[in-house]
């Protein structure tokens, strides 16, 4: 079981990163349940998901329970800091260094480092899946993401993810 | 996603027909069926239709002709659609037709918290109402196979957390498209007379009456627990599903109760009293409106809406299903501070064709009215360029009424603002009407070729249908010209001086001399479409920079940012379009191009 709240600004690409992990979950046979933000708010406004990997009904988590908060936005962090259990983790998209609950990684300069700052989604999904707990591993997302039959968007998309994972491996020895 | 299901749920039924409009969180049912239909090669016709009533009408026809059927919309297109489907629930239907209506309670994108089961209701329709994605699937095919049984409209009622939940659903190969038999002329049940339409309703009385009695949906039934008689809760719909983890996730309400009702209308009056009779106290918990806690006479130990325990508006989020059941089972609520939410406000894309549109209607009408329409354009509030928002069209026929009452003898300013596909959807009647009262306004049509605020579906303008398959485009000038406009002009609103001009024209054209409505296409694809031009230039603020703020309070574009500490403005290139609009209208001249 394990419940994740993704959040940040319309149009960083949360939605995919959503579906990505609920179908990496589905494929290994695990029930999932998630939440999507549509409409209006994804005109640059705020967004978030939820993912619930468990025998769970509603596709909603409730404040004080999700083991981890995936950040894009740091600035929309604040916003959805209530839906982490006390010993959740946050992982967020920023150049600050970490703190004690805080992960911090700079996955729109690592993005914009290989030319597409819109592909910091996966830097980031890349970076978590390291974590302890985390419910997607390096491999699996490497797996999903191979699938892709559009070429560009398969290699640019590996590329980005690696760089994630590259990056918290670095942080791990640091 | 559960409109997704809710799409395969019709497939696998054999429907032959189905039309939607789009809106928010009803969109994707359509859209997954061109999916499946290209997928599994079925024989299904889809449309986007020009508006709801359409869509309804056109899925009643083909029901009448024998197929099975289906429409789709979000609630407030059921507002549009109740002529029809009033009147179809006293003719009734040949083939299964099902309505699928989305309701967003918060609501999160939408005018209204309205209930469709309130509104099933109302018109003596049964309604489903589907908890999770997988129960969407289901519940469709369920609900053909009691519009064939009953022969009347039956409505899937989803809420967004239905709509836009993502779930693993399992798939079942899909049934033959199969039709009951070709149209017999019979005008005493299909044009009926108010004389026949008597004896409709009484049948269709009869319909919901036995279908009360005897379909097994309208009974509530127990989904968790079975032990106790402390506390009953009944509910419906997606609602359900948080009350059902809630539930579960909590040794305190071991003794506690779940029932569920699928067909919430007409729902199983008898069993219900029957629950509320037993345990010593039963709280509803339904969305929106109280459907389930009307169909209980005997109140004295139920609590719900009615008795003041929910809350009569806003969505009903886990957390306050949470709080609500504790303390209606009489236990401590958990000890929660309330988060302080700053939400992001939303904004026109950075190179959006409105923007420069809204911001030259500000420069050549100052002091006007500025009634608005539904869609992406709507944030032209954020520019002050939208003071009104109704309804879908009504930035035209609310223009007719504010001429009317000028503010001063002689003074009429109000320029209306609609797009593309609003304007086809309900705009055409209100254009009609506005030049025949002469009504002098000005009305600018904001044409990017899509329906972009629901994720790019086509227009009457587009020469392909929903599956891509070929259409008749309906072309907008000769439209407007139809309705008999006599000042149309078209324009590229990324043009800055001929956008100026058109609307110059526009203004002394309605204001001054007594033409009536004038109308200003502006017209350029969607940024969001593949279509859209796509510009590599980019720009940066120069010295010359005064920190007027027009950029940012006038043009409000979400590319420009101040920088406090600094005292100084910035062009953020990850989020410029390079559409270069900035450039002549920053009053200073700040503006260049990129490494120029």
């Amino acid at each position: 079981m394990a419940e994740l709240i993704l959040c940040g600004r319309g149009g960083q690409g949360i939605v995919f990163l959503t579906r990505l992990i609920g179908q990496i979950m589905a494929d290994k046979g695990l029930d999932v349940i998630s939440s999507e933000t549509h409409g209006m708010a994804v005109r640059g406004g705020s967004v978030n998901s939820h993912v619930r990997i468990g025998p769970f009904f509603s596709p909603l988590i409730r404040q004080g329970h999700a083991d981890f908060l995936l950040s894009l936005d740091s600035s929309e962090t604040a916003n959805n800091i209530h839906f982490l259990k006390p010993d959740g983790l946050v992982v967020e998209n920023s150049e600050a260094p970490s703190g004690s609950s805080v992960i911090r990684v700079d996955a729109s300069g690592l993005a914009r480092g290989l030319g597409r700052v819109q592909l910091e989604n996966m830097v980031i999904l890349g970076f978590a899946a390291a974590l302890q707990g985390f419910p997607v591993s390096d491999e699996e997302i490497s797996l999903q993401l191979a699938k892709d039959p559009r070429e560009v968007v398969r290699t640019m998309n590996l590329r980005a993810a690696e760089a994630g994972m590259r990056a918290a491996r670095s942080e791990r020895y640091s | 996603m559960g409109n997704e299901a809710i799409g395969r749920g019709i497939i696998e039924a054999g429907c032959k027909v189905a039309a939607a409009y789009p809106g928010t969180p009803s969109s994707e049912v359509l859209e997954s069926l061109t999916r499946w239909k290209k997928e599994l090669g079925h024989p299904i016709y889809l449309e986007w239709s020009v508006n709801e009533k359409i869509a309804f009408e056109v899925a009643y026809g083909a029901s009448l002709a024998g197929a099975r059927a289906a429409a789709a919309m979000k609630m407030v297109g059921l507002n549009v659609a109740s002529d029809p489907f009033l009147s179809a629930a006293y003719l009734g239907v040949r083939g299964g037709l099902v309505v699928v209506v989305a309701d967003d309670p918060g609501p999160h994108s939408s005018q209204t918290e309205q209930d469709s089961r309130f509104f099933a209701w109302f018109a003596k329709v049964p309604v489903l109402d589907p908890g999770t994605p997988a129960e969407a699937l289901k519940m469709t095919v369920r609900a053909f196979d009691l519009s064939e049984k009953y022969q009347m409209p039956v409505l899937l009622r989803p809420c967004l957390r239905v709509c836009h939940a993502r779930q693993n659903v399992g798939l079942s190969p899909p049934a033959p498209t199969a039709d009951v038999g070709p149209f017999k002329r019979n005008w005493q049940r299909w044009a009926a007379i108010p004389r026949f339409r008597l004896v409709l309703h009484g049948e269709l009385n009869e319909k919901i009456a036995t279908m009360r009695r005897e379909e097994p949906e309208s009974q509530p039934a127990l989904v968790h627990g079975g032990s106790g008689k402390r506390m009953a809760l009944v509910t419906s719909g997606s609602v359900s599903s948080h009350v059902r983890d809630v539930v579960a996730s909590d040794d305190r309400l071991s003794g506690v109760d779940v029932f569920k009702v699928d067909l919430p209308f007409p729902a199983n009056e008898q069993a219900l009293q029957a629950i509320a009779d037993s345990y010593d106290r039963t709280l509803l918990i339904e969305e929106t409106y109280p459907v389930l806690e009307l169909q209980i006479k005997d109140r004295r130990k139920v609590v719900g809406r009615l008795s003041g325990h929910v809350p009569p508006q806003g969505e009903l989020l886990p957390e306050v299903v949470e709080d609500l059941i504790l303390s209606a089972a009489g236990e401590e609520p958990r000890d929660r501070t309330k988060p302080e939410i700053k939400p992001r406000r939303p904004s026109l894309c950075p190179g959006c064709p409105h923007r420069p549109s809204f911001f030259m209607i500000k420069k050549v009408f100052d002091h006007a009215v500025y009634t608005g329409d539904i869609g992406c354009y709507t944030l032209g509030i954020n520019m002050g360029a939208v003071d009104t928002c109704l309804c879908m069209g009504a930035s035209v026929g609310m223009a007719g009424g504010f001429v009317r009452v000028p503010p001063s003898e002689g003074e009429t300013n109000v320029v209306a603002t609609i797009g593309d596909s609003t304007f086809y959807h309900a705009g055409v009647p209100a254009l009609i009407n506005a030049v025949h009262t002469r009504a002098p306004f000005v009305l600018v049509i904001m044409d990017n070729h899509t329906t972009a605020m629901t994720g790019g579906q086509p227009t009457p303008a587009d020469d392909f249908l929903a599956d891509g398959s070929p259409a008749t485009s309906v072309d907008m000038v000769r439209l407007v010209k139809g309705c008999g406009v006599n000042l149309v002009e078209v324009v590229d609103p990324y043009d800055h001086d001929a956008l100026e001009s058109a609307l110059v024209n526009a203004k002394s054209h309605a204001f001054q001399d007594g033409g009536g409505v004038a109308v200003v296409i502006t017209r350029r694809p969607c940024v969001r479409m593949p279509n859209a031009q796509r510009f590599t230039e980019r720009f940066e603020v120069g010295e010359g920079c005064d920190r007027c703020m027009t950029c940012i309070r006038d043009l409000e574009c979400p590319a420009f940012h101040y920088v406090k500490e600094e005292k100084r403005m910035e062009i953020n290139t990850d989020l410029c379009s390079g559409c270069g609009f900035c450039v002549k209208i920053c009053p200073a001249q700040a503006i260049t191009s990129k490494g120029a």
